[in-house]
């Protein structure tokens, strides 16, 4: 059975999640289907399932989910002890703790749901340590849900109540999350400022961890406001830090030199940027594999190729990267790879390219995920329309993507869509005219 | 009958006496399981590198050209042999894996075999087992290179699609073709994934009556519930997406010719439209009233048994009587002989052109390797290989390096693992058990029917093999 035929027969409810990722992770390719003319268009939606193996693996699933469910019992119920015993901080930690195994199997509403828990408690304490930690796990969260202000009303208070604490790391962590919103925001004046701050504050200790943070941070600020020597003077900073540490930041290494990557392809070094994803991707493998990060390492690498137009190369990277995203549970990054092909079949000006960003649309509204997701996917279905005609779908998809962005306070993205949508209307104009 | 003959100039890759250059990837604690390679590196003419980790590794790979890489595996080996399968995939000198590992089961060799490493080799590694590894990689590289046949001027091109083979098979399917493309009959095409169904769709509308255009439908890539409006178009707010009005695909081919591919894919329920679209000449748009008149003609093609789908009820009997009028039937690229040959000449001259390369010779080894492969995605299968071998072709010629690793797997004189020159029953098993895993897609299920064994049993030998 398709897992798209499979899919209408579950219903929408929050505690048979893990059932449709297990849905997903165990669909396969009917090897027909990928020789076939369909094959090119092959999505998760059209790999096969087997009921009696969905029956087999469902046992390891439910354990999974069982010890997970345990680990927030215990987390709530240790709360309660920590409460009864006046330790309210405990308590706090406690909550927090539980937030973060939610955050860690991507849960993140259900996480923010516990961080505000525990915030509640943590504001009625006298010690404002379990307070600024809290309101640092929020702002995270937030910013990973594409909640940029909300995030930075968070990190804000964490930055103010540190500072008075003298927790230095705390104020680093928040100036940290301040840039980060304010980056998301393309406010880059506000995002140099806070990570300078940070950074500021970092230097004067030795913690090697935050700094190379900080210096990834501002090469990344850098490099999208187009000074790539400096920001590869930042990477290579960060770099440095990284690697002080003697493997102790593998995954901080990897983002790096993704970063570096991404650098080197701005710079028209195609082969240098191929070198350094391929290098993330070994540090990524090398003790912790964090999937996701893998995943977007190879999205980067594809988008390299895709740039390059190295078409076929480009599509063999996003089906490396849809197989470790179905597999590993990674169904956001399935968003993500199934706009990325849309795109590529748009720029082979396949029409059938569509049938991937249906996908991904689908798999938005089965998420409920951050809308940032929707309006990225609404934002490229778009264009690719734009291309491969419809063009009343284009502008329809290209406002909903603005409508999203102008909902988030996203201002750099509205004034790209209100550039793509003029251009849309310019292109129905003389289509009009000549017609 | 095509065949090439020996390039007066055919360069041999290199003599067969170089150093063999070896990046050894010891773990992080230096070459540890690999002790003793140092010491024979001269005895066996290789030129050896040591990188205590996965990073360092890459960054060697990047940085100059190597002929194999020896790799400790850990306790992940099945994640960690695809991911050196992929990191190696382009790394310059195309190197070949040889994999190492305590206790490789044959379920791990048979994995490795199937990703192209070149070999599994149990730790400690010993001399002999290195040296065999090393001669044969050693004579993958003197390579002979043959020059290929300029493809036939009256190739019937259709832009990225063209007919290309002489085969006698072929020739039928021309004749065939030829009868038809003059009548305004519906064509039923049938044939394996990458025969060709579309080219031949194309070439037929290309020389019939239909001054209209041709417009192509897949049915398998298109979701369930967009199909009927990609084919009948829709209202503007006939459902959630539908943005503004659009016209389908049966209206698009007015005058012309509509291919639904994979039309077996389709629903049933969308089968009785397709059947009343064919049978009254009119559609409706989804959430519109009016029926609109369509003058098309209709070339249906699947890679699948429309008499067992109609048997099995997935399939309407009356709806395959009205698309079979005229049946013509593709063959496999393996039936077709030497027409091999010409396809890649054909399509290595395709993608030289694309990637500013101009290849005309294909190696010895490399054909040899090309005939023995089994195809199962047929052309299409073989388009994408010499797609994958132009781009990282240095020269004009296609070697066995530029090839994929599943077909440099099943280079001929591959020697068994077993010291044995038969393999044992045991290991004979779990290659079939393997074989028909892969056939099923890993569906345990069907894999026990095919065996004839009980499913228990199965996922018993799996588990003793590791498989």
């Amino acid at each position: 059975m398709r897992v798209e035929q499979a899919l209408r027969l579950l219903p929408n409810l929050e505690a048979l999640m893990p059932l449709r990722g297990l849905l997903l992770s165990s669909a396969r390719p009917d090897a027909r289907v990928q020789w076939g003319s369909g094959g090119p268009y092959l999505t998760v939606g059209k790999r096969d399932v087997e009921p009696g193996e969905l029956a087999r693996s469902m046992g390891s699933v439910l354990t999974v989910v069982a010890e997970h469910v345990a680990a927030l019992f215990a987390a709530y119920v240790e709360a309660l002890e920590r409460q009864e015993r006046n330790d309210a901080p405990g308590a706090v930690t406690a909550l927090v703790s539980a937030g973060r195994l939610e955050e860690k199997v991507g849960r993140l509403s259900q996480a923010q749901a516990w961080y505000e828990v525990a915030l509640a408690l943590a504001e009625t304490l006298q010690d404002r340590r379990p307070e600024v930690e809290t309101l640092l796990a929020i702002g995270h969260v937030c910013l990973a849900l594409g909640n940029y202000a909300e995030g930075a009303r968070h990190y804000q208070r964490a930055l103010v109540l540190s500072e008075a604490e003298f927790n230095q790391s705390g104020a680093v962590d928040a100036s940290v999350g301040l840039g980060t919103a304010a980056f998301e925001r393309a406010e880059w004046p506000g995002a140099r400022a806070w990570y300078s701050r940070a950074l500021r504050l970092t230097e004067a200790g030795t913690d090697r961890l935050r700094l190379g943070v900080i210096e990834h941070r501002l090469g990344l600020l850098d490099r999208r406001q187009g000074d790539l020597a400096a920001a590869g003077d930042h990477l290579r900073r960060a770099r440095e830090c990284f690697e002080a540490l003697n493997g102790e930041a593998t995954l901080e290494m990897a983002r790096v030199l993704d970063a570096q990557g991404e650098l080197d392809a701005a710079m028209g070094r195609p082969g240098p940027a191929a070198g350094a994803f391929r290098e993330a991707l070994a540090w990524v493998r090398r003790d912790k594999h964090d999937p996701e990060l893998d995943v977007t390492i190879r999205l980067h690498l594809a988008e390299l190729l895709l740039e390059t137009g190295r078409w076929l190369e480009a599509d063999e990277e996003m089906r490396r990267a849809e197989q470790l995203a179905i597999t590993s549970n990674q169904t956001r990054g399935l968003v993500r790879i199934y706009t990325l092909l849309g795109t590529l079949r748009g720029r082979q000006g396949d029409e059938t390219g569509f049938v991937f960003f249906e996908q991904a649309i689908a798999l938005c509204r089965v998420l409920e995920g951050p809308l940032l997701e929707d309006a990225r996917v609404y934002h490229a279905y778009g264009l690719f329309r734009q291309v491969c005609g419809g063009p009343d779908e284009a502008r329809a998809y290209l406002e909903r993507a603005r409508g999203i962005f102008r909902s988030l306070g996203m201002d750099a993205e509205v004034e790209r869509l209100e550039a793509a949508l003029r251009n849309s209307h310019d292109v129905n104009t003389s289509a009009a005219g000549a017609g | 009958m095509t065949r090439p003959t020996q390039h007066p100039s055919a360069g041999v890759a290199r003599p067969a006496t170089d150093a063999v250059r070896v990046l050894a990837v010891g773990g992080e604690s230096g070459p540890g399981p690999l002790q003793g390679l140092r010491q024979w590196a001269a005895d066996l003419a290789i030129e050896l590198e040591w990188a205590a980790d996965l990073p360092r590794a890459t960054r060697l790979l990047a940085g100059g050209r190597w002929d194999l890489v020896l790799a400790v595996l850990g306790e992940r080996s099945d994640e960690e042999l695809a991911w050196w399968v992929d990191a190696l995939r382009g790394a310059p000198g195309g190197p070949r894996l040889i994999a190492l590992a305590d206790r490789p089961s044959m379920g791990m060799a048979l994995r490795a075999e199937k990703l192209g490493v070149l070999d599994v080799l149990a730790l400690p590694l010993k001399r002999e087992a290195l040296a065999n590894a090393v001669a044969r990689v050693r004579s993958a590289t003197t390579e002979v290179a043959l020059p290929l046949p300029a493809v036939d001027g009256d190739v019937d091109a259709q832009g990225h699609y063209a007919l290309v083979g002489q085969s006698p098979a072929m020739l039928e399917v021309y004749k065939l073709m030829a009868r038809v493309a003059h009548s305004t009959a519906t064509v039923l095409i049938l044939g394996e994934s990458g025969t060709g169904k579309e080219v031949v769709a194309r070439t037929v509308h290309k020389h019939g009556p239909a001054a209209g255009p041709f417009v192509a439908v897949n049915c398998a890539a298109i979701p369930e519930n967009l199909l009927e409006s990609e084919l009948f178009g829709h209202e503007k707010g006939a459902f959630t997406g539908a943005v503004a009005r659009k016209i389908g695909r049966f209206e698009q081919a007015g005058g012309g010719t509509l291919f639904l591919d994979e039309i077996a894919d389709m629903s049933l329920s969308l089968q009785a439209k397709i059947l009343r679209a064919v049978q009254e000449r009119e559609i409706e748009r989804v959430g519109g009233g009016d029926s609109i008149p369509v003058t098309v003609r209709l070339i249906a093609a699947t890679n699948r048994d429309l008499q067992e789908a109609i048997a099995q009820g997935r399939f309407r009997e009356d709806l395959y009587y009205r698309l079979a009028v005229v049946t013509i039937q593709l063959p496999r690229l393996i039936d077709r002989g030497d027409d091999l040959i010409q396809l890649v000449a054909h399509f290595a001259r395709q993608f030289g052109e694309r990637y500013g390369k101009r290849i005309d010779a294909v190696s010895d080894r490399a054909l040899e390797l090309l005939r023995n492969h089994q195809w199962v995605g047929n052309v299409r299968e073989l388009r994408n290989v010499i797609e994958r071998a132009a781009i990282v072709a240095s020269d004009g010629t296609l070697r066995s390096e530029h090839l994929t690793d599943e077909l440099r797997a099943e280079e001929p004189g591959v020697p068994e693992r077993s010291t044995a020159a038969l393999p044992t029953l045991a290991e004979a098993e779990a290659r079939h058990i393997a074989r028909v895993l892969q056939h099923t897609g890993g569906q345990i299920g069907a894999a026990a029917d095919i065996l004839g064994i009980h499913r228990n049993t199965l996922t018993r030998k799996m588990k003793e093999y590791g498989l």
